[in-house]
């Protein structure tokens, strides 16, 4: 709608692919200076002697979702790859871009309501509407953080290198969600270059999965990347990384400590799944989030145990 | 200076950074290339970038330098492509604009498949996750699969085929051209300035400041002379620049002080006592209208609480009191529940638009309306102008749903600018306008209290419904309930519910879906209780001879005879049916008019009638075709004019009915003049005796206004008359206010529903739906059957996804974008079994009457039925979302 806008963001902003920043452009929520580096960075895929890949922040995601080594040496990053937008959004979209993307809060992207990401002093969806807001309060802004590969290479170890730091975890990246006013802790002017990915573990299998209400192409209310190795019939490894529940992807540590050493079943699945809501503090309009997270643990966990 | 090369041509591309794909595409005159949701959702936008489908909204332009573009002129350029042959073939469209981006993507899928894969047939899943980045609200999914499907299998490799709808050629080709396609030369941009707060009086306009700026050729006020905005999102002025970027600059310019005022949103808030008001009594007439024609008897108003409206209520009191004395007895029958639906948004690809323009002192106006004729006549009332002084023009409609019924403020907004502009001005809405301001279907709360009686018959009705109407009144839900299943007595009682958002309008059978949400829950938790089969009982309790035949197609289904019990389940995907009834009334146009003319040895069939998609073309051309023993292409359908013979209005279903009935009295003229005016007779024993008169005749022209139906069979009354004396007065108020006709007989819709539920994920999927429908003869039966594919996965959408969210305190429209405002995708069509009944309107002529709004009346009470028969808990909440579902079954396992 066209309507007067907010204060100008005066931060240069970084444009990728362009599919997150053209639609907060169109809308008038972002005003600054634009620098388009989609022609400039690096966008291979490359590979170390043990196996581990490097990608470059300008891969796109359709990429990474179809790139047949990273299928098979990360079947959870492809997955996720493949889970996310839609198919033309994938083709232009960049594995940097998704991480360095800003919040699909409501409040946000609307130009004409001031909120913390805009520099203001109030979040309107924490007394206002936010079935889509986080079920792990764990900071002043209550919006999911927006991206599907950080809970993806969360759940990998990966680590990022920019043009001014190096071995950035995803938490050193995105923070720990108690930062109101970004969805990162990049500086002004600093640039994702590329994100190096652990080789993978032995016998180790990945799979993710977004609950949505329709069937494709939509944010995920909450979505789950997992690693497993199981040897024996018993879980040796167990990495869950969810997205869609906190400010930043969350890792459910107290799943996977529960399930570390027991049998690969639906019983142990489904007493573990019901620990994914340690810590958990829903809001108001988000407690459902809780029982769809519990059911991804499950749903994810039992198709990995196959 | 780079440059692209754009199917084949080179493109030079602007050095403005921010300068994206789409605009540089349509500013070059390509204009196949729709856009829709400017946010990568809908792929209406999409093209190809070195043959790779991208979304050209969100595209930097400068993207697509030194790479190759191509856009929908471009495939099939040098002859239809197969994906384009087979959209025509399977009627794979209906108002054609997401065609276009639907088209593309499944061209570059084909060719990718055929090269890999030969000519093997791609599954549904394989087509749905291919196309999984485009949606259509006409809900075209079920042709679009087996149109891409059967492309893929090498079955349009050959010649073009012949297609059921009459432009659908131009409408794969992307050369149909839509209001927001349509550009004069010297055509400005024009803008509105809206209201960032719910409820303000609104001093100290200075347009001055907008004025100033350079390249804006127009200011206009648009308050209403009491100078209040009364939602986010009011109309305060307009602006015309030489383009968008300048007009919006130009709006943020204008200054005025908002005198704030207190604000109420939404129905529970609005209802309380303390609540602050609306509209005071003085500006009440300024109030919308959430109803298709005129408003009835004077119904009582206090606050922001419009009513009680009962006039369909019949010995409300007895029904009170039995009700009361059940409620005491405890009666195990009894079934009451408190229901709720959501607001739904008509989300119509293409905005609202309008291109105004004045030639010496002729007005024309191109506008995206499902009513040219009316326009016309309320813009020459409004502008005080002859009614040959003003052309209203709509050749191509991009959906409209029942919001694009009356002339909107894109038109007047057009038509003031352009008037102090001396120029062209085009003013589109964008997405957010379109899915906050230009109307919806009211949420409701709906209490319901239904009585059979010891001898199982239905004894008594009570529904109360208030209506979430925003800055408008007139919903008529509970008393639609009046209308079938007769009982012994009915309680209907109907509010509105004013707060400070946006008016409310018309939408597919307004109150239709929400009432029958209801009701036919409640007529199947009836049966439940009285164990006896839900079909059988509405045989039982719903007399209507066209529903008892749609009855007994339903019984008969195997989906439904192999039920399983609730009970019986016990994984985590359920599986469950459910069924339930929809009515709506059979309505025509008075002085619908059609000329039938023969111009150069073809036939030409006139009308001042819009095609939103629907068919009207199709229509026309097959009734005319097949009298003459022709092809529908061999008849030239011009329609889309306001000059032409006056057509109704394409609202009420009522166009096949209004239309067919005179071009079957003018096709009997043109026959008797043609031979009249023969110089010579058909050689005997021709074969094609009326082609070859045709094509000697002289030019000659007939024309003929609707006719009176014939008498109807005993038992075969108007749906009104179910209503008693007050159905028969509303009838007569409708027929003189809005000349529209309750004709005899009631379209019916019958839907069988098997869904299953992810009791972990909350999600629920309709496998297979089933759909009985009585619309009499069918006028053109692909068309038919596309109408009532698009109704059943729109109604889908309301009862699974779409929910209109606001902010509770200052009113703003949280779900202004496609992301947020959620309709369904390919992925989510169930497979589709249509059944019609062409019976029960034979006093018609022609036998055929509307079918858009019948057939998504029952679709969200049989899915909400079939989730209590797979869960065995009944849902009374729509959307029914994963957070809805997951709380159910939560309480379930609880209680």
């Amino acid at each position: 709608m066209s309507v007067a806008v907010i204060t100008a963001n005066p931060t240069p902003e970084f444009r990728a692919g362009g599919t997150d920043f053209s639609e907060r452009r169109r809308s008038g929520v972002s005003q600054g200076m634009l620098i388009d580096i989609s022609t400039s960075g690096d966008k291979t895929i490359s590979w170390g002697a043990d196996g581990a890949a490097r990608i470059g922040a300008l891969a796109t995601i359709a990429t990474i979702a179809t790139d047949a080594r990273i299928l098979a040496a990360y079947p959870g990053i492809a997955a996720s790859a493949q889970g996310l937008a839609t198919p033309q959004v994938r083709n232009v979209a960049t594995l940097g871009g998704n991480l360095a993307q800003r919040s699909r809060c409501w409040y946000f992207r609307r130009a004409d309501i001031d909120c913390l990401k805009k520099g203001g002093s109030t979040c309107p969806a924490r007394s206002g509407n936010h079935l889509y807001g986080v079920a792990f309060d764990l900071g002043p802004c209550i919006a999911p953080h927006p991206s599907t590969m950080a809970a993806a290479l969360l759940a990998y170890d990966a680590t990022i290198t920019t043009d001014r730091r190096s071995g950035l975890t995803i938490s050193g990246l995105l923070g720990d969600g108690s930062v109101a006013h970004a969805d990162h802790t990049l500086a002004a002017g600093e640039m994702i270059k590329n994100i190096a990915l652990p080789a993978p573990l032995e016998g180790e299998r990945a799979s993710y999965k977004r609950a949505i209400s329709r069937t494709y192409a939509e944010w995920p209310l909450v979505e789950l990347c997992a690693r497993v190795v199981i040897a024996g019939g018993k879980f040796q490894l167990v990495r869950l990384a969810a997205g869609g529940v906190a400010p930043v992807p969350l890792r459910l540590t107290a799943v996977e400590v529960q399930l570390s050493g027991k049998l690969a079943n639906a019983a142990s699945i489904a007493e573990a799944a019901k620990a994914a809501s340690s810590g958990a503090k829903p809001l108001p309009m988000t407690a459902y989030k809780l029982d769809l997270l519990q059911g991804l643990v499950r749903d994810v966990l039992e198709r990995l145990s196959d | 200076m780079t440059s692209t090369t754009i199917n084949g041509r080179p493109l030079p591309l602007p050095d403005d950074p921010d300068a994206l794909l789409i605009d540089v595409i349509r500013d070059g005159g390509l204009t196949g290339t729709k856009l829709v949701c400017g946010s990568g959702v809908c792929g209406a936008c999409t093209v190809l970038l070195d043959g790779t489908p991208v979304v050209s909204c969100l595209l930097p332009a400068q993207a697509a330098a030194g790479k190759s573009l191509t856009t929908i002129e471009g495939v099939g350029a040098a002859g239809l492509h197969p994906v384009q042959k087979a959209f025509m073939a399977h009627d794979a469209l209906q108002c054609g604009f997401c065609t276009p981006g639907f088209v593309v993507e499944a061209a570059a899928f084909h060719d990718g498949w055929r090269a890999t894969k030969g000519a093997a047939t791609p599954s549904r899943e394989e087509i749905a996750a291919a196309l999984s980045g485009h949606l259509c609200r006409c809900g075209a999914y079920e042709g679009i699969f087996r149109a891409v499907a059967e492309a893929c299998s090498g079955r349009f490799d050959g010649n073009e085929p012949i297609a059921p709808r009459l432009e659908a050629r131009d409408k794969v080709t992307g050369l149909a051209r839509y209001t927001v396609d349509v550009h004069h030369d010297g055509q400005l941009e024009g803008v509105i300035l809206r209201a960032h707060v719910a409820h303000a009086r609104i001093t100290g306009l200075d347009l001055a400041p907008a004025r100033a700026i350079a390249g804006v050729a127009a200011v206009v006020p648009l308050l209403d002379d009491d100078n209040m905005v009364r939602f986010v999102g009011a109309p305060i002025a307009a602006v015309a620049a030489k383009d968008r970027r300048t007009a919006l600059q130009a709006i943020a310019a204008i200054s005025f002080k908002p005198e704030p005022l207190p604000a109420v949103i939404g129905l529970d808030a609005a209802r309380r006592d303390d609540a602050p008001v609306v509209f005071e009594k003085k500006d009440r007439k300024r109030a919308g209208n959430v109803s298709e024609g005129a408003g009835g008897a004077p119904v009582s108003w206090k606050g922001n609480v419009r009513g009680p409206s009962a006039p369909f209520s019949q010995k409300a009191k007895r029904a009170k009191s039995w009700l009361d004395e059940a409620r005491q007895q405890r009666n195990p029958l009894l079934v009451e529940e408190t229901f709720r639906v959501s607001t739904q948004q008509h989300a119509s690809l293409e905005p609202h638009a309008a291109v105004a323009r004045f030639d010496g002192d002729q007005l024309i106006v191109h506008i995206s309306t499902q009513a040219i004729h009316e326009s016309m006549e309320k813009i020459a009332k409004r502008y005080g102008l002859p009614h040959d002084k003003v052309r209203v023009i709509a050749d191509h409609v991009g959906g409209g749903f029942g919001s694009k019924g009356s002339v909107g403020l894109e038109t007047i907004a057009a038509i003031e600018l352009a008037r102090a502009a001396k120029a062209p001005v085009r003013v589109a809405f964008d997405r957010e306008e379109e899915l906050s301001v230009t109307g919806y279907r009211p949420a409701a709360e709906l209490k319901l209290s239904l009585l059979p009686s010891a001898e199982g018959r239905l004894k008594a009705l009570s529904l109360t419904a208030h209506a979430d109407t925003g800055a408008a009144v007139n919903s008529l839900i509970a008393g639609l309930a009046r209308l079938i299943y007769p009982a012994e007595a009915k309680e209907l009682v109907d509010f509105d519910v004013l707060s400070n958002l946006p008016p409310g309008a018309p939408f597919r059978g307004p109150g239709g879906p929400p009432m029958s949400f209801a009701l036919e829950q409640a007529v199947d938790e009836a049966a439940l209780r009285m164990k006896v089969d839900p079909i059988q009982l509405r045989k039982l309790w719903d007399p209507d001879p066209n529903r008892q035949r749609l009855y007994d197609w339903a019984a008969g289904l195997d989906v439904w005879k192999s039920r399983k019990p609730a009970a019986s389940q016990t994984g985590r995907y359920r599986r469950g049916v459910g069924v339930a009834t929809g009515y709506w009334l059979y309505l025509w146009q008075t002085g619908s008019s059609v000329e039938l003319a023969i111009k150069g040895g073809r036939i030409v069939a006139s009308c001042a009638v819009q095609d939103i998609g629907t068919g009207t073309r199709s229509v026309i051309a097959n009734t005319v075709a097949k009298a003459f023993d022709l092809e529908p292409h061999d008849v030239d359908v011009r329609i889309g004019r306001s000059s032409l013979p006056r057509g109704p209005g394409s609202g009420g279903s009522r166009v096949t009915a209004s239309l067919v009935p005179p071009t079957l009295l003018a096709i009997d003229k043109l026959k008797a003049e043609i031979r009249r005016t023969a110089s010579r007779t058909p050689a005997p024993g021709s074969n094609a005796p009326w082609r070859e008169m045709i094509a000697a005749s002289p030019d000659i022209a007939v024309s003929a206004k609707r006719q009176e139906d014939g008498k109807p069979p005993p038992g075969v009354r108007p749906a009104l008359h179910e209503a008693g004396i007050m159905g028969r007065v509303f009838g007569w108020v409708l027929r003189l206010m809005s000349h529209m006709v309750v004709g005899a007989g009631v379209p019916s819709s019958v839907q069988v529903m098997e869904v299953e539920v992810d009791t972990w994920l909350g999600h629920v999927r309709v496998l297979n739906a089933y759909t009985g429908l009585a619309v009499g003869k069918l006028a053109a039966p692909a068309l038919a059957r596309s109408q009532a594919a698009g109704a059943v996965i729109q109604g889908i959408g309301y009862a699974l996804y779409e929910s209109r969210e606001t902010d509770p305190s200052s009113g703003h429209i949280l779900s202004g974008s496609m992301e947020d405002y959620r309709i369904p995708g390919i992925a989510d069509m169930p497979k589709l079994d249509v059944h019609f009944d062409e019976a029960g309107f034979e006093h018609v002529p022609g036998g055929s009457v509307g079918i858009g709004e019948v057939a998504t009346v029952p679709t969200s009470p049989a899915i909400a039925n079939a989730i209590r028969d797979a869960i065995g808990v009944r849902l009374t909440e729509i959307p029914f979302r994963p957070d809805r579902l997951v709380a159910a079954l939560k309480g379930r396992d609880a209680a």
